[in-house]
């Protein structure tokens, strides 16, 4: 469904894609844990620092680019890139705050962060604000039930939060002039 | 006081790092396993330890290792399953974030019993932070010659790799574990074969959990009978249990299996009993692939029996009056959760993770979900209670892997014991709209007898 012609999705006219060479010799480091004849199975991690380096989403380049250095074809990178969920396939806000909202955390009391945030921000999970700074997602359990509410944002987890730690964290991620990512590139 | 063989040392400064791992009998197993034991030796132990799979399904160990194909001249694989997505559970990261070295510890002796030479450990992506402590613990360990060529002087290699998921429960079912490591989508391959005969690259592999892999290190430590001394029957050993929701103290608990489950819910030592001062309306036990236990099913069995925390006892019962230790996901809920609600929840979880290969599955949470939604939402009859249970019915034992089973089993322990419950949201739509319902006005709780 993500992948029908959008503007975000065209082929033409979109930023290319080009990994630097830094993050190029992280990729070699990666595909040098598998056995030589099976280098796809580093398509996860790739598709990690892809993300990372074209600003928090995976653009038709980006994952051409991964098909490229991988050596497969195109559509076994998009096929995976559209079944998990950390990928995003379009572009989100500086700083993406995913609030697990699966029972553990919902007992105690991750609607009312998610309403928190909503009203704070003025979006709804799934949306982005206007000044691009801020997406706000739900996802489902991150491993943290003993700490809920919680909330991840890159690749750290904000736990035991009340609607004051949410507003303290909306502040410092306005201040910060890095994009927060996944991985710590 | 439970003994502890894995968080014995985790509150020790500095236990992250090698040396004071090693201050603390760190890789005393490797030393022993690979100096005066053969690998039939270890598997012997193991065997022995009656140690069970603590993913979730409970699996004897030694036979899952025992059932491993050796080809000549066909690398085999260890896999180690930290894709911990199960809701409710928190134990492997714990572990894997406090003392990274003692997976990399218990991966040594377990591929040395396999013949494996190479090891992954599969960790979901969004403990990205974890996935670093780890590697910076392999590094450690490379350097000081516990990993890497000639372990020992020994003659036995070992390389262990990190690899990062992308957040897709289904990934943590280990035929789609292995798909997902080989760069595909996560779709759980059918069995057989099985992955000790063919996993990964087609090869043999065994696919286990951090905390199965990390309760090795004891096992070969203190030998495999003196582990299966703690606990009760065949429930050996210590087990984590993630304990959450509303409880006093949640945490990560390691507790000797048979300890009873109202002493583990209500003593300090534990959960410190139910929070709020409320009474207590159910729990999940397992995670959130186990059926639902309502308060009086909880403490002791449908026979009376003091309900104890073992893979039997929790079982006792079946599915009409019993549920699973699954993964020790523990949460507990007091009068003001909504039993509805939080099947709503689970469903919407379960639909979201589907992975869509066999239609009960990816058809069947859907519509789960939807009816679910109408019952919370107010808009459901009482007969749709029915419509659900058909439904819920249909995706069991109909797919290829066990979570068509996991997304149906929370669905009808559900309606089995808090079928009162579902008929309050058909009777009551206006006062079920508002979200905190139960939590305003809790709903009284008729005791059931499940005698007989």
């Amino acid at each position: 469904m993500e992948h029908a012609n959008r503007p975000h999705n065209a082929t033409e006219g979109v930023a290319p894609f080009i990994f630097t060479e830094e993050a190029l010799a992280e990729c070699r480091t990666i595909i040098g844990r598998y056995p030589a004849d099976h280098s796809k199975s580093a398509m996860l991690p790739l598709l990690h620092i892809a993300q990372t380096e074209n600003k928090g989403w995976l653009s038709v380049p980006a994952m051409d680019a991964v098909a490229k250095l991988l050596q497969i074809q195109y559509i076994e990178v998009y096929e995976v890139a559209t079944f998990y969920s950390m990928y995003n396939l379009h572009p989100m806000g500086k700083h993406v705050l995913e609030v697990c909202h699966t029972v553990p955390c919902m007992l105690r009391g991750a609607d009312d962060v998610v309403a928190h945030i909503e009203k704070r921000l003025g979006i709804k999970p799934g949306g982005t604000t206007e000044d691009g700074l801020f997406s706000l997602k739900t996802v489902e359990c991150l491993g943290s039930c003993g700490t809920a509410p919680m909330l991840q944002c890159g690749a750290k987890y904000h736990e035991h939060l009340t609607p004051e730690k949410v507003d303290d964290l909306i502040e410092k991620l306005r201040m910060q002039p890095e994009r927060d990512n996944y991985t710590d590139r | 006081m439970s003994r502890k063989l894995l968080l014995e040392h985790i509150d020790k400064p500095g236990i992250r790092g090698l040396e004071a791992y090693r201050a603390n009998g760190g890789y005393r197993s490797v030393e022993k396993a690979l100096k005066s034991m053969s690998p039939e030796a270890v598997l012997e132990e193991v065997k022995k330890s009656g140690l069970r799979g603590r993913g979730g399904a409970g699996f004897p160990t030694g036979m899952k290792w025992s059932f491993l194909a050796k080809p000549e001249g066909v690398p085999r694989y260890l896999v180690v399953n930290a894709d911990e997505s199960e809701p409710g559970t928190f134990k492997d990261r714990y572990l894997m974030e406090k003392i990274p070295h003692l997976l990399i510890e218990g991966i040594i002796p377990s591929c040395f019993a396999m013949g494996a030479n190479t090891s992954y450990i599969y960790i979901r992506g969004e403990y990205f932070y974890v996935a670093r402590i780890l590697e910076q613990a392999i590094a450690e360990a490379y350097a000081a010659g516990w990993l890497g060529k000639n372990i020992l002087g020994s003659g036995f290699d070992l390389d262990v790799h990190v690899h990062t998921g992308a957040g897709a429960y289904i990934c943590g079912e280990e035929t789609a574990l292995l798909e997902s490591l080989e760069g595909k989508r996560g779709n759980p391959r059918i069995k057989p074969p099985f992955p000790a005969v063919k996993g990964l690259y087609g090869r043999p592999t065994v696919v286990n959990n951090v905390e199965t892999i990390c309760a090795v290190v004891p096992i070969v430590n203190d030998g495999g009978e003196e582990y299966a001394k703690i606990g009760v029957g065949r429930s050996t050993g210590t087990k984590l249990i993630s304990a959450g929701g509303h409880i006093n103290k949640p945490g990560v608990y390691e507790i000797e299996l048979g300890v009873p489950v109202e002493e583990f819910l209500n003593s300090d030592e534990y959960c410190g009993g139910v929070s709020g001062g409320r009474p207590l309306k159910a729990c999940i036990p397992g995670g959130s692939s186990v059926p639902i236990l309502p308060a009086e099913l909880l403490f002791r069995t449908a026979k009376f029996e003091t309900r104890l925390m073992t893979y039997e006892s929790l079982s006792d019962g079946g599915f009409q009056t019993g549920s699973m230790l699954g993964s020790g996901g523990f949460y507990v809920f007091n009068d003001t959760a909504c039993i509805v609600r939080s099947t709503w929840n689970h469903s919407r979880f379960y639909h979201h993770e589907s992975c869509g290969q066999c239609s009960p599955c990816r058809e069947g949470t859907g519509w789960m979900e939807k009816i679910l939604y109408r019952f919370e939402h107010g808009l459901a009859r009482t007969d749709d209670i029915d419509l659900l249970w058909d439904v819920q019915r249909r995706i069991e034992g109909n797919t290829i892997c066990p979570f068509g089973d996991a997304a149906a089993w929370p669905v009808a322990a559900a309606i089995r014991h808090f079928r009162d419950e579902f008929e309050y949201h058909a009777t009551h739509p206006t006062k079920v709209k508002d979200p905190k319902h139960f939590e305003k006005e809790p709903m009284k709780r008729v005791e059931r007898s499940y005698a007989g």
